[in-house]
């Protein structure tokens, strides 16, 4: 409350990107709060919550491999890839084949981080290129198991998206899942590994890798090491979605996760994670992607004609990656004449 | 003998190209039995990914940019072309100046954000190619697409003089005038400092910003022509058409020997990096995987030649 001098000042938090974060998604929360007249509705609250989720978890895994000093390319078509494990393992009349597809998409899981983590970490290749690399070894592999969209889900499954959908649930879970989408649940638990992530040596590395590798090197980190770990913890955060997305969808398809890609890195950078690597918050991040979950319900609200709404939604994501950029090229532009820096 | 083994070992990355051509060729007719795809259409198709990877390859060397909207800037320029030309030769000038108006203008969009804001160039292209896809979609939604290449067009783009189809002369003369133009101009020694040091090269009165803009700009110049030969191939333009030499592009550049950090020029190497990646698609056609099989491979390649080609610079 007070610097060092004794006088009054703000808060430090009002002064941080996340405020100003926050209070953009306030804004524009009750402006399409205004706009769609029952939004605080329990069903319309419970319809917005599901359609975020997806977004929400992969924002997050996003932005730990951004505060680590990479960028993954691939995790929407991580995603699809397995959704498409998941729909295409499971047979309806067979509940133990949900066992089976689990385990499957574990193994995945495992293996989308270690690849992506070691070809960041161990082999030292430029992050966005070789996830770009991947990411197509994904789509190629979703489309090997399921060429066109199909495939079902095993009733237990739907728990990760309504517990009230499960047919033998407890009633007093089924009570909660009729109020709270477990997509709630997803999101507190991945909260909860990055906040003891976050609060354990692991997660000052992770910064520390991310703000400058060498350095880290250097001073005794294991950067190789960090770097497949923050990989690890994006992918288990897509295959939450993954599982929340079988729930609800009951299907899968190779196509489908491909245009959150650019949605999540564009989220985590409204958040104020910086591209750079080092700097950011996890946990604003989920209210970037909120904020731009809202953006496509106020293009959807605004009258725009259905043709143009992926122009409008590509440029409204171009411009919220370039914001935090091109505010802080005319700052540097004001503060002093340009001095030519590379990087 | 002395002579030819210092050459080899000189361009070792062409040699390796062309050993994979060879062997992948040797692969494809042992498993069909001697009936692999013909030669002519494993170098046209090669020659329309090696055309686009000229422009990957000019964004790469001046800062190890990657343009992902090529393929849309590609489909949006042969989607309104072909009502604009209507199977008409004199109206091929139109559709000419039209492609690089629209080629200029995504350029300067994508270079301009991607220099002066320091964002990567991936992020930034595949924002841009999510626009004019939907420019796309909106230009389709409110009159179908229709029209015709003007037979010219068709000529350069679908005919074949001999075996040997007549993209691959075009490709031809393109290759002499990189070569000229790389080896022989000022260009060339300004791309490629400011791709290998960007300070030094700045230090040294090259405007570094500008030759990485312009550079954006030739590329997607190219990438628009090269929507017009595409619609001269196909005879008709519909969504998607070019989508799908996007990641061709970038891995032929990156099979060609080029560091995909910058300052490194050798249009040979990208030619033949093109030529690998369509025998590889071919063996996967024949094998009957497809679609799958070919995005599978592409990514695979791509990533165990960064593996090799990066990993000999890392210190650490």
């Amino acid at each position: 409350m007070y610097n060092k001098k004794g006088g009054f000042s703000m808060p430090a938090f009002f002064k941080k990107t996340e405020f100003i974060t926050i209070v953009i998604f306030l804004i524009m929360l009750s402006v399409v709060a205004a706009m769609q007249g029952n939004f605080f509705k329990l069903s319309t609250l419970q319809n917005t919550i599901i359609s975020w989720t997806p977004l929400i978890l992969l924002t997050m895994g996003q932005s730990i491999v951004i505060i680590s000093g990479g960028l993954d390319m691939s995790s929407g078509n991580a995603l699809s890839f397995m959704l498409c494990i998941l729909s295409a393992t499971m047979h309806e009349e067979n509940p133990m084949s949900g066992w089976i597809a689990l385990l499957l998409c574990i193994i995945a899981m495992i293996g989308i981080g270690l690849i992506n983590g070691l070809a960041v970490g161990f082999f030292k290749l430029p992050p966005i290129i070789a996830t770009f690399a991947t990411s197509y070894m994904w789509l190629g592999a979703a489309l090997f198991i399921m060429p066109s969209p199909g495939g079902e889900c095993v009733n237990w499954m739907r728990a990760f998206f309504k517990f009230s959908s499960v047919d033998n649930m407890p009633k007093m879970l089924k009570y909660i899942g009729g109020i709270v989408p477990t997509g709630v649940f997803l999101i507190i638990l991945a909260c909860l590994i990055w906040y003891v992530v976050s609060r354990t040596k692991l997660g000052r590395y992770i910064y520390a890798v991310g703000s400058n590798r060498n350095i880290a090197y250097d001073n005794g980190v294991k950067t190789a090491k960090i770097q497949i770990i923050a990989y690890l913890l994006n992918s288990l955060f897509v295959m939450f979605a993954a599982l929340f997305m079988v729930g609800q969808n009951q299907s899968g398809s190779a196509r489908i996760g491909d245009p959150l890609t650019l949605k999540c890195i564009a989220s985590a950078v409204v958040a104020g994670v910086a591209l750079t690597g080092g700097r950011g918050n996890v946990f604003v991040s989920i209210v970037g992607a909120a904020i731009i979950s809202l953006v496509s319900k106020l293009i959807f609200f605004s009258n725009i004609s259905s043709d143009y709404q992926t122009v409008v939604s590509g440029l409204i994501l171009l411009i919220a990656v370039a914001s935090s950029s091109i505010i802080n090229a005319v700052k540097s532009a004001w503060a002093k004449r340009e001095v030519y820096s590379d990087e | 003998m002395n002579k030819i083994l210092n050459y080899l070992k000189e361009n070792s990355k062409i040699t390796l190209c062309t050993i994979l051509i060879a062997l992948l060729f040797i692969i494809g007719n042992l498993i069909t039995g001697g009936n692999f795809s013909s030669l002519g259409s494993t170098i046209k198709f090669a020659s329309f990914t090696a055309i686009f990877g000229l422009g990957q390859m000019l964004i790469i060397c001046t800062g190890g940019d990657i343009d992902l909207s090529v393929g849309y800037c590609a489909t949006i320029v042969s989607c309104i072309t072909a009502g604009m030309m209507d199977g008409k030769n004199n109206n091929i000038w139109r559709a000419i100046i039209f492609a690089i108006i629209v080629g200029i203008l995504v350029g300067l969009i994508n270079g301009l954000l991607t220099v002066y804001t320091k964002l990567p160039s991936l992020v930034v292209t595949l924002a841009m190619s999510q626009i004019l896809q939907g420019l796309v979609d909106v230009y389709s939604a409110g009159n179908s697409i229709g029209g015709k290449p003007s037979p010219i067009l068709s000529v350069i783009a679908a005919k074949n003089t001999g075996v040997f189809p007549n993209i691959f002369f075009l490709l031809i003369i393109i290759i002499i005038g990189v070569m000229w133009l790389l080896n022989k101009t000022k260009i060339s020694i300004q791309l490629v400092s400011c791709g290998s040091n960007a300070m030094a090269a700045h230090l040294s009165g090259i405007k570094v910003k500008k030759v990485r803009v312009l550079s954006f700009v030739a590329c997607d110049v190219i990438a628009a022509l090269m929507g017009l030969l595409l619609l001269g191939n196909l005879g008709l333009a519909f969504k998607d058409m070019a989508s799908s030499y996007v990641m061709p592009s970038i891995a032929a550049v990156v099979i060609g020997g080029l560091s995909i950090k910058g300052g490194q020029k050798n249009y040979i190497g990208v030619v033949l990096g093109a030529i690998v990646l369509q025998t590889l698609t071919n063996l996967f056609v024949s094998l009957g995987w497809g679609d799958s099989g070919k995005y599978l491979g592409y990514g695979l390649i791509l990533l165990l030649m960064l593996i090799v080609y990066v990993r000999e610079k890392v210190s650490r």
